[in-house]
């Protein structure tokens, strides 16, 4: 709170602790980083300060990814790209999600699979790909291990944590209502964790994005990864940036989407007051 | 949906805990003894209420009432049956918010009535009743996160009393609320214990609340748990009277505060 009294202080200041900003503010600061990341990259190979071969002009990456998609057809590449996301991804879910409740509602299933669950996370996903280029051979099965190996535990084990903290009155209630296990894990259980478990899923599909590049630089002829290797072939730098780029920019599109999910099946959870 | 059992008439014992004792588990073989020796009864349709410090096992009781505890020796008894475990004719209100986010006001009281198999058109009516009765037939379609504190403890209430329990449990329900919701809400419960026809058990720290809502009070005392009175605040005359100014200035209101205020005291200088 300003102070009235002193007239330094009554000034707004732009950085205030635990002030909230307007909405104008938070636009210009959103697109004001961003201004400074690209002036710092034209300024760089304008000048000459870093070699053009290695680090391509910004200008010439956007034009790049127009020509990719327009001319050589890096449309199907992104689509393979985004179907192996949601195949593994879905597949990981399905798994994940009934596992991690039922762990979470029971203590039992819990003492069953978490000490196997938790092994597995700390494995890395990455290390398993000699291997299942060996089960899989080279078609889309080892990439779709792959995501889902590095998924799937983590999704279980955030899934049974917010399992856990659904509140024990909730469920005490339904138990004086006269209901069973089978209903309370059904119909409180379930709908109470669901908000929290989309949560959780959104923050995995990010992971999802990250182990898909691997798989398709590593063992891939298709995808965005895999054009990505082989523009580093001929030394295209250019290409390489545009795939981050739309990596990118696909990342935060799904998580929009994610958001708008969220939204849409909770509406109870935005009215409250 | 017709009462299990009509066989006990009102003011004739419902439910009777005979020499309850509870310990729970230190480990290494140690263990503490949180209540020890309880035994009381309750009267069909009364209100009884447990009073007692923090730290005298009121609520350890109410949970063994409710079947989510188990007691280490004793006997609970209901209606001559033995009590087991949790179920529909011992409906619980908790202090902490249980409102189910995701359902409207009228799914989440009809949400006993569904798991109990209660057909569509009768669970709907019932509903449709019990929400008139605490007042939020206007809010029937709102989802509970847009009501204040005190709507949704009323939508609690709702939801267990459709279910018709034998038993309408309540673990501090107002604790929650400020001063002004709970004194309303104290009123509105003493106005549906007199329509809905139901027996009620609650605790409380709270002697005003005790006093004001109880046609029997079971005073505990700590370390371990015990009854250390019962009262039956004989100045109300038997009557039910819905209006907490009058109760206050009934003649023997500040006499019974006082006498249980000492009680409370005792138990505060034995720490």
């Amino acid at each position: 709170m300003p102070d009235p009294v002193s007239d330094k202080s009554s000034r707004r200041k732009i950085f205030a602790i635990r002030q909230p900003v307007s909405r104008f503010q938070i636009i210009v600061s959103a697109i004001g980083i961003w201004v400074v990341f690209f002036g710092i990259w034209l300024l760089a190979t304008e000048t000459g300060a870093v070699n053009q071969l290695l680090v391509p002009a910004p200008q010439k990456v956007l034009v790049t990814i127009y020509e990719l998609f327009v001319e050589r057809g890096f449309a199907s590449d992104v689509g393979i790209s985004i179907g192996r996301v949601i195949v593994a991804f879905l597949a990981a879910s399905l798994v994940a999600i009934p596992l991690g409740v039922v762990m979470g509602a029971f203590p039992a299933a819990e003492a069953i699979f978490n000490p196997f669950v938790s092994a597995w996370r700390y494995l890395p996903a990455p290390s398993f790909i000699p291997v299942l280029l060996m089960w899989f051979g080279t078609g889309e099965a080892p990439k779709l291990a792959l995501l889902f190996i590095g998924v799937v535990f983590f999704l279980i084990t955030l899934v049974m944590d917010h399992t856990k903290n659904v509140r024990n009155e909730l469920i005490e209630t339904a138990l004086t209502l006269g209901a069973g296990r089978g209903t309370i894990v059904r119909s409180v259980i379930l709908p109470a964790v669901l908000p929290n478990i989309v949560v959780a899923m959104r923050q995995m599909l990010a992971v999802t994005w990250t182990y898909l590049v691997i798989a398709e630089i590593v063992a891939s002829t298709t995808g965005i990864g895999a054009m990505m290797m082989r523009a580093r072939r001929f030394l295209h730098t250019d290409e390489i940036m545009a795939g981050i780029i739309v990596i990118g920019v696909l990342g935060l599109t799904f998580d929009l989407l994610f958001d708008r999910l969220h939204r849409w099946l909770f509406p109870y959870l935005q009215e409250k007051r | 949906m017709a009462r299990t059992n009509e066989t006990i008439a009102p003011g004739e014992t419902i439910l009777s805990l005979q020499n309850i004792s509870k310990s729970f588990d230190l480990g290494r073989g140690r263990s503490v003894e949180a209540i020890s020796g309880v035994s009381f009864d309750v009267k069909k349709n009364d209100i009884c209420v447990i009073l007692g410090p923090s730290g005298c096992g009121k609520s350890t009781v109410l949970r063994m009432i409710a079947g989510l505890e188990t007691p280490t020796s004793g006997l609970l008894d209901l209606e001559g049956r033995q009590i087991a475990g949790p179920g529909r004719d011992r409906g619980m209100v908790f202090q902490a918010y249980t409102s189910f986010d995701w359902l409207s006001v009228r799914k989440n009281v009809e949400f006993g009535m569904k798991v109990n198999q209660v057909p569509a058109s009768e669970r709907r009516e019932r509903a449709d009743h019990f929400i008139e009765l605490v007042g939020l037939t206007k809010f029937a379609d709102a989802y509970p996160t847009q009501l204040s504190g005190g709507m949704r403890q009323r939508v609690a209430i709702a939801r267990t009393l459709a279910n018709d329990p034998e038993l309408l449990l309540m673990d501090e329900p107002f604790g929650a609320l400020d001063a002004e919701t709970r004194w309303h809400m104290q009123e509105l419960l003493v106005e549906i214990a007199e329509t809905a026809n139901t027996t009620i058990v609650m605790v409380t720290h709270d002697i005003e609340e005790a006093i004001f809502l109880a046609d029997q009070i079971v005073f505990m005392s700590r370390h371990p748990g015990r009854v250390k009175e019962e009262i039956r605040p004989e100045f109300k005359l038997g009557e039910r009277i819905a209006d907490k100014e009058k109760v206050i200035s009934l003649e023997g209101y500040s006499a019974l505060e006082r006498h249980i205020m000492r009680l409370m005291r005792e138990e505060g200088s034995k720490e």
